[in-house]
């Protein structure tokens, strides 16, 4: 199914009109806002509605998000999850309309936010005290964020798999408790990514005619 | 006789399938094999393990998952389901 006017949605923010030229899903040169009162949409031109879910195009999804998340000082962002492409502007348009009221309660909820990753492991065959290494997480880290989701321990060896939404304002705060963390852990490895628009702290399903 | 050996056999033939499908849903646990890709993929992020190592893990997990999927495929074909 090819429709060279189609669109594909990364994700909305306030009205505002932006233009970025960024590699985008299939092959996009650049993302640009589709507005609907008081709501953009960024989005790209693409021959598509349904674009392939190949590393690329994810990788591609993530980073226009993450280039909007911190454009110019910061911009909060409903981030869309992979492959929504819309047949035309119209569509698009009948669906800002339509979500219009949660997507706005949804960028009022997460207004100058950002979600960070936290993954901890053990070395192979350590043994270590995994309570211990949990409250220390939540001690440190609850204080300074909005909220967490737990997401799936998908290997032995984790100990934590946590996304944090946190105020950008403590952000700095944040790194230097991971910082601190990893001091005192030498034993445990740590991967700590972001800033990623909220992907895990909205829950809007799109099931409009696309 | 026919029929006996009809009447005799199919209970035998219902529990092979169902062992049979057991057998095949263990050996091809695609959800352990998705998350050992997941595993494999965070340890080389991590530096815990080299490009080497984790270029042959993941050749060999993408292989699993091919084949796992392949006889989830043909059991879902034969349209047999254990509750568990």
């Amino acid at each position: 199914m090819t429709d060279d006017d189609s669109l594909y949605v990364y994700g909305v923010i306030e009205n505002e009109d932006l233009d970025l030229e960024i590699e985008g899903v299939n092959g996009a040169d650049h993302a640009y806002t589709v507005d609907y009162q008081s709501l953009s949409a960024v989005v790209s031109d693409i021959d598509t509605v349904e674009p392939e879910r190949s590393d690329e195009n994810v990788k591609n999804h993530d980073e226009v998000l993450q280039t909007v998340l911190e454009y110019d000082g910061g911009r909060t962002i409903v981030p869309m999850s992979f492959g929504m492409g819309f047949k035309d502007k119209r569509t698009l348009k009948n669906l800002l309309r339509n979500a219009r009221p949660v997507f706005t309660r949804t960028l009022r909820e997460i207004d100058g936010m950002v979600e960070l990753g936290l993954k901890v492991l053990t070395e192979d065959d350590a043994s270590f005290d995994r309570e211990g290494v949990v409250a220390d997480v939540e001690g440190r880290f609850d204080p300074i964020s909005v909220n967490m989701v737990e997401n799936e321990l998908f290997s032995d060896r984790l100990v934590i798999n946590r996304s944090y939404l946190v105020e950008r304002a403590d952000r700095e705060a944040f790194n230097e408790a991971v910082s601190e963390f990893e001091d005192t852990h030498e034993e445990l490895l740590v991967q700590y990514t972001g800033p990623w628009a909220p992907y895990n702290f909205v829950d809007i399903e799109i099931s409009a005619q696309r | 006789m026919f029929i006996v050996d009809d009447i005799l056999f199919q209970p035998f033939i219902s529990i092979l399938d169902a062992i049979h499908t057991l057998a095949v849903t263990e050996m091809y646990d695609i959800e352990a094999i998705q998350n050992e890709l997941k595993e494999n993929q965070l340890l080389y992020e991590l530096g815990d393990r080299d490009e080497a190592e984790y270029a042959e893990r993941k050749a060999e997990l993408e292989a699993e998952l091919e084949t796992a999927e392949l006889a989830h495929e043909q059991l879902d074909n034969k349209n047999i389901q254990i509750q568990q």
